[in-house]
């Protein structure tokens, strides 16, 4: 039996809707079912073509003070990493980075595939003139990112706020 | 009598060929004239390449990035839930009035509508637009190659699903460039770039094999895209000093690529048709080839010329001027006039580019070009007399 072409565009247009649920459904996850940690951010910078200007966003309670990667981590292995989280006063930070994930919550479930270690939460897109502002006042101070994570390590960034 | 309404749309060669057959079909006594000259008048002659073919097609193409700048500009007076709905129900809108635009055309001749290929194109354009905002809305990190392979799988399966051929080509293209993306983030090594063209193109070149088979309509973009595809890796590999591997490491869409480009051969010489089931393994044995080509790596030294670079140098432009030889024959085989545009571009892109990089660095000025152009005849006369031998003993042993 052959569909007719209605049939066939709209189960095209089904699937293209999951495609795109797909292509979000870690952010979308933790937005959903994740609860909200404060981490501090620092700034690096620019514009994805695709989706104009945003901040990138460095974690410094997510690695070592010297480097991407605390010492004595596995330098020849690549794939998914599991950052546990600690609380710190009113922000979380990193206690190790471990391959096997943790048996409780919260932690961070990311990738070092790159040359840089991406949990999901390192861009912060935003117009353009609101990008240059919020640049400035996060290399000025004490800014946090308000991150929701849910059960499985999934994160998405939810605000950028000056504390 | 013939109505101008019911006038039927047919390109200049088609009905060339038509005035021809008539001719024959009158004096051998199968139609009288009267009825050959109805038949004749129930076509309309088009062109292929119209004024409003091109301009429907800049039309849908400025349209479609338009609407992706929009996504990228940010507009913050729109809440991002908002914004997503609004471009949500633009592709929406855009597909369904591509498909009722392919639905209502009563000719339905061989002649694709240039204004149902426009609708088209906005669509798969605006299926991205849909993606890039989720992303944005929820701030998937950015430079984030796997959301253009989303975008590419969702306009390839509305292309298979309308089987519209100007929908599949753009998918092809988005897949293409995610594929080569996505190997290269990972390694950014010449070695990287050389495979994961190749690769592509083996895998392209084994779908077209085997839509000779169950899909036929689909054969001859695939098949384009996979000869172009191999051109531009093994153009890369020949490229001296592109990177000799050190950087170079097998990642994860790498392997996946490689493994599907294996199956496919394998599927495309099981279950091909005649001699194109030959075209998946050529495709493979040019991709090993090319990974030789780019993992030899003599001095090249910009000061002096090496016996190891001479040789490097020969090697590839044999190989080269092979794979073009190879890809014109295709195109007398296959019929298609763009496979043999291609090659003659790309061998004459690929001469200039190794006359300069091997010769220049011994000989200048007028000698260099004198040396060029005797490089151009030579390679020109052994291309057009291979081309002419093969295709001819091929046709030979078609007919």
């Amino acid at each position: 039996m052959t569909l007719s072409i209605p049939a066939r565009v709209g189960a095209a247009l089904l699937i293209q809707l999951a495609l795109v649920v797909a292509a979000v459904a870690p952010q979308l996850s933790a937005r959903v079912s994740g609860e909200e940690y404060l981490l501090r951010v620092a700034p690096l910078d620019p514009i994805d073509p695709f989706r104009g200007a945003y901040v990138t966003l460095d974690y410094p309670d997510l690695r070592d003070a010297d480097g991407s990667q605390p010492s004595g981590f596995d330098e020849g292995e690549r794939g998914t990493v599991f950052i546990p989280l600690v609380q710190e006063g009113d922000v979380w930070v990193m206690t190790q980075y471990s391959r096997t994930r943790p048996d409780s919550s919260p932690y961070l479930a990311c990738d070092d595939h790159d040359w840089q270690i991406s949990c999901g939460i390192e861009s912060w897109f935003l117009p353009q003139d609101d990008a240059r502002a919020l640049e400035r006042s996060v290399a000025d101070g004490d800014s946090v990112a308000r991150v929701r994570i849910d059960g499985r390590g999934n994160a998405a960034l939810v605000a950028v706020e000056s504390r | 009598m013939t109505t101008l309404r019911a006038q039927r749309p047919a390109s200049r060669h088609q009905l060339d060929w038509l005035t021809d057959e008539l001719i024959h079909w009158q004096s051998v006594g199968w139609v009288d004239p009267d009825h050959a000259d109805e038949i004749l008048r129930s076509y309309r002659p088009t062109h292929r390449l119209s004024l409003s073919r091109l301009v429907l097609t800049l039309g849908a193409g400025f349209l479609g990035v338009g609407l992706i700048w929009l996504v990228a500009a940010n507009l913050d007076s729109l809440p991002p839930l908002l914004r997503f709905a609004a471009v949500a129900a633009f592709w929406l809108l855009a597909t369904a009035a591509a498909e009722w635009l392919a639905s209502r055309r009563e000719h339905a001749g061989t002649v694709p509508s240039p204004v149902v290929g426009a609708a088209r194109i906005v669509a798969s354009l605006a299926f991205g637009a849909v993606v890039f905002q989720a992303a944005q809305s929820l701030q998937v990190p950015a430079y984030e190659p796997k959301l253009v392979g989303f975008w590419a799988c969702g306009v390839l399966l509305l292309g298979y699903a309308t089987r519209a051929t100007s929908t599949l080509l753009i998918g092809l293209a988005l897949g293409t460039g995610w594929f080569v993306w996505q190997v290269v983030w990972s390694s950014p090594d010449g070695l990287a770039v050389v495979l994961a063209f190749l690769v592509a193109g083996v895998v392209a070149v084994g779908i077209a094999t085997l839509h000779g088979r169950w899909s036929p309509d689909f054969t001859a973009p695939w098949r384009e895209v996979g000869a172009l595809l191999v051109l531009v890796g093994l153009f890369a590999a020949a490229i001296p000093d592109i990177g000799g591997g050190d950087d170079f490491e097998w990642s994860p869409a790498l392997v996946v690529g490689l493994a599907t480009a294996a199956l496919l051969s394998v599927a495309g010489v099981a279950a091909g048709e005649g001699r194109a089931r030959l075209e998946p393994l050529a495709a493979a044995v040019l991709t090993v080839a090319g990974a030789g080509l780019v993992l030899w790596d003599p001095p090249n030294d910009p000061d002096a010329l090496t016996a190891g670079d001479v040789s490097h140098a020969v090697v590839a432009v044999v190989l080269y001027v092979g794979v073009t030889v190879l890809v014109a024959v295709l195109g007398v085989v296959h019929d298609s006039w763009r496979l043999t545009a291609m090659s003659t571009v790309a061998l004459v892109l690929f001469t200039t580019v190794q006359s300069f990089a091997v010769f220049a660095r011994i000989i200048d000025g007028a000698w260099l070009f004198l040396l060029l152009g005797v490089v151009f005849l030579l390679t020109g006369y052994g291309f057009d007399r291979a081309r002419r031998e093969l295709a001819s003993t091929l046709e030979g042993d078609a007919s």
